[in-house]
């Protein structure tokens, strides 16, 4: 009887375990010196190094010119094998918290910019600033990606590429209605209005209750001169009836609160809309999908110009162990023709002020309107408490646009959230 | 009677040792739940007993390797003064409400209808069950284009019907938005309904029918006073697992308006997971899922009940 009592515990015993397994997901290779202090990196001793990398990189350009940059590492670092595990864009955040939370990190993660300080202040990522000021490159780059890489004063990252937001029009519709590009608000509200007829709204941009429609806002609330920390001014309450003013004169749909950016994509190369704010991560789907000839040019300035930053960050996790082999992985990331190689094969706008004078961004009408932007991209490097502040100025956005609120006490509800979550 | 009386006879023989180990072999029998146990202590409890810990603690990223702190139950005095907790019980409870009434309504209609003979009646119930076959971010997103303002379906199937002038912006309207969820949501859950009531409605005796019909009984009659009554425990069932799982839907309502315009169709889940993915504040967010599994809990505690009253009558 105890026999049996025994085999019955260590029948159970057995399909816990079985259980509990780690399920492989990845199909590790045999990795014995993962766990070794990784040198100095020469490679003298032939040990196999194992960099893990989380990221949410996905198209097959994406993924050749990551197979690439790899490649290339290895030729300058024969021992050293990065090991990359796809994560969902909607996951990554989680997976990482979770990671954080578990100490079961990957040595290296790409995450989005306006991310990176959540992370940091969270703890999921290394203070690398003895590192940066050892290398010495800060001021090669443009102050909008590199401050997205900070926190508190201190470095956690470097930047992947960046992206921005500029406006792109259908040439034949603006040319039938007689308008130019705008350049300023009241040149947009104008052609806007003029192009709009039964069918074909004059502007679409994304209002969605969600971080892109605040992406895509935040830019008319730095050309008015106002900001998250002084939200309750003039600037916000001129940025938000600007909208709701195309809304109400129906250059613009009241559909864009429901709208995503590529729900906007697809609006205007359907022909649909004239004008759409969206960065150049749309370039492939209009090259492909759209029926109509499009340009591009910056963002419509007011008080001064402004756009968005977008784009990536590497960070090294915090509990990376080889945090050198991370660092010296990063710095070959930044040498100038890998960033230019990779930022070509990416679709991204580099980071480094002398890079972006390249002829492959200066030569292109399109991709010189997102090269332009980089001297005033802003980032949203507002400290961990930001995606709390984007909700209260997201339900701003939408009380005014459906018209439950007056742009004023919209505003100044959103900025009494705001204030305190904000420095 | 003959089977027990073997079976002792077979223990006399083994003698006086199987008396000794009687102890140890219901101990050891214990032992077979164990796996099940295990799996519903890792699987189940030890999830719901955490979040209600994370729920008592002041979690969020700033401290999620740091300092934590017990906070009793200041977080759900927090989430109960928090006007959108306000605003996400009452739109819960009225996507919960109205898609159960006419889910239930409608498929139960159905059901009868399809209890009925007629030809290609076996094609067409299977294909009722398409709309419970699609994934939901299918069926979202297909209702999310039907009820767009500008160039939806549905506009333009009622505005040539002349039943409205000006298109309506179903999903953008703070009027209409928790409606146009709702919509879809009974699309979905009436094939469910159908087919449970359908099962039900097959295993009722006919002779029942029968002698009503003798006795010279309405249809209506018929219904009233056989069907509902014999209907009751799966009617039951039914309700409760429906309104369960309405009650939890996210995904339908997330992807066709994100629980906007402001708040206007924002219901508890999107309420938790803006809470713990959104803006980080984990404790919160733990919170808003207690609250709901205790709202649950409590409506879990009347079906049963109700059951065992059933049973009593029986």
């Amino acid at each position: 009887m105890i026999k049996q009592a025994i085999s019955v515990l260590a029948a159970s015993c057995l399909m816990l375990l079985a259980a509990c397994a780690p399920s492989s997901t990845q199909p590790t290779a045999p990795a014995p010196s993962t766990n070794q202090p990784a040198g100095s990196g020469s490679g003298s001793t032939g040990e196999v190094i194992t960099l893990t990398l989380w990221d949410y990189w996905s198209t097959d350009a994406q993924l050749k010119a990551l197979d690439e940059m790899f490649a290339a590492y290895q030729k300058v670092r024969p021992n050293v094998k990065i090991e990359r595990t796809y994560v969902p864009f909607n996951d990554l955040k989680n997976k990482l918290l979770m990671g954080a939370t578990a100490g079961q990190l990957p040595d290296l993660v790409a995450i989005g910019n306006p991310d990176l300080q959540s992370f940091a202040a969270a703890g999921a990522l290394a203070d690398i600033s003895a590192e940066i000021k050892e290398w010495g490159q800060t001021d090669k780059y443009f102050e909008g990606p590199w401050s997205s890489t900070m926190y508190q004063g201190k470095n956690y990252g470097v930047p992947v590429g960046s992206n921005n937001l500029a406006l792109y029009y259908n040439e034949d519709m603006l040319k039938a209605a007689g308008v130019e590009p705008p350049k300023n608000w009241e040149e947009l509200k104008q052609a806007a209005q003029k192009v709009a007829k039964p069918g074909v709204y004059g502007l679409v941009a994304a209002g969605i209750k969600s971080e892109e429609g605040a992406f895509q806002f935040l830019p008319f609330i730095w050309q008015a001169g106002s900001d998250l920390n002084t939200f309750d001014s003039q600037g916000t309450v001129d940025a938000i009836t600007l909208w709701k003013e195309l809304v109400d004169s129906g250059a613009m749909s009241k559909e864009i609160i429901n709208l995503n950016q590529q729900d906007v994509a697809v609006q205007f190369s359907a022909g649909k809309a004239a004008m759409m704010v969206n960065g150049p991560w749309q370039i492939p789907f209009l090259q492909k999908e759209g029926k109509v000839k499009w340009g591009v040019v910056p963002l419509p300035s007011n008080k001064q110009g402004g756009t968005i930053l977008g784009g990536e960050d590497w960070a090294i996790t915090s509990t990376s162990k080889n945090k050198e082999m991370a660092w010296d992985f990063l710095k070959f990331t930044q040498e100038p023709e890998n960033i230019l190689a990779f930022a070509k094969a990416m679709g991204y706008v580099p980071s480094r002020k002398d890079l972006i004078q390249d002829s492959y961004w200066q030569n292109d009408p399109i991709l010189k309107a997102f090269a332009d932007g980089m001297e005033f991209a802003k980032a949203r490097a507002y400290g961990p408490e930001y995606p709390k502040a984007s909700v209260a100025m997201q339900e701003m956005m939408q009380q005014v646009i459906t018209g439950a609120k007056s742009p004023q006490d919209a505003v100044k509800e959103a900025d009494a959230k705001i204030k305190p979550l904000i420095p | 009677m003959q089977q027990p009386e073997v079976r002792t006879m077979g223990q006399k023989t083994m003698g006086i040792k199987s008396v000794k180990t009687k102890g140890i072999r219901s101990w050891s029998s214990y032992l077979f739940v164990l796996p099940g146990l295990g799996f519903l202590v890792f699987f189940m409890f030890f999830p719901i007993a955490y979040n209600f810990w994370l729920s008592v603690k002041d979690v969020k990223v700033t401290n999620l390797n740091g300092e934590q702190h017990f906070v009793g139950f200041a977080n759900y005095a927090t989430i109960f003064k928090d006007e959108l907790f306000t605003i996400s019980l009452t739109n819960s409870i009225i996507f919960t409400g109205l898609s159960i009434l006419f889910q239930f309504v409608i498929g139960f209609a159905l059901a009868l209808f399809f209890n009925k003979r007629f030809p290609g009646r076996d094609i067409m119930r299977s294909l009722m069950l398409l709309a419970w076959l699609m994934p939901i971010v299918i069926t979202a997103t297909l209702f999310k284009w039907m009820l767009a303002g500008d160039y939806g379906v549905f506009n333009y199937l009622l505005q040539t019907l002349g039943v409205i002038q000006q298109p309506v912006s179903w999903l953008t309207e703070a009027d209409t938005s928790l409606y146009g969820t709702i919509l879809a949501n009974i699309w979905i859950g009436i094939p469910f309904n159908m087919i449970i009531l359908l099962s039900g409605l097959q295993s009722l005796p006919d002779h029942l029918y029968e002698a009503a019909k003798l006795d010279g009984a309405s249809r209506f009659q018929q219904f009233v006073h056989i069907t509902l009554p014999l209907m009751r425990p799966t009617i039951l069932v039914l309700l409760m697992l429906g309104v369960i799982y309405t009650f939890k839907v996210f995904d339908l309502i997330f992807i066709m308006t994100g629980g906007g315009p402001v708040n206007a169709s924002f219901v508890l889940p999107l309420y938790a997971y803006q809470l713990s993915f959104i803006t980080f504040d984990f404790s919160l967010g733990a919170t808003v899922a207690s609250i709901m599994f205790l709202i649950l809990i409590a409506l879990s505690a009347v079906y049963l009940w109700m059951l065992r009253k059933e049973e009593q009558t029986l």
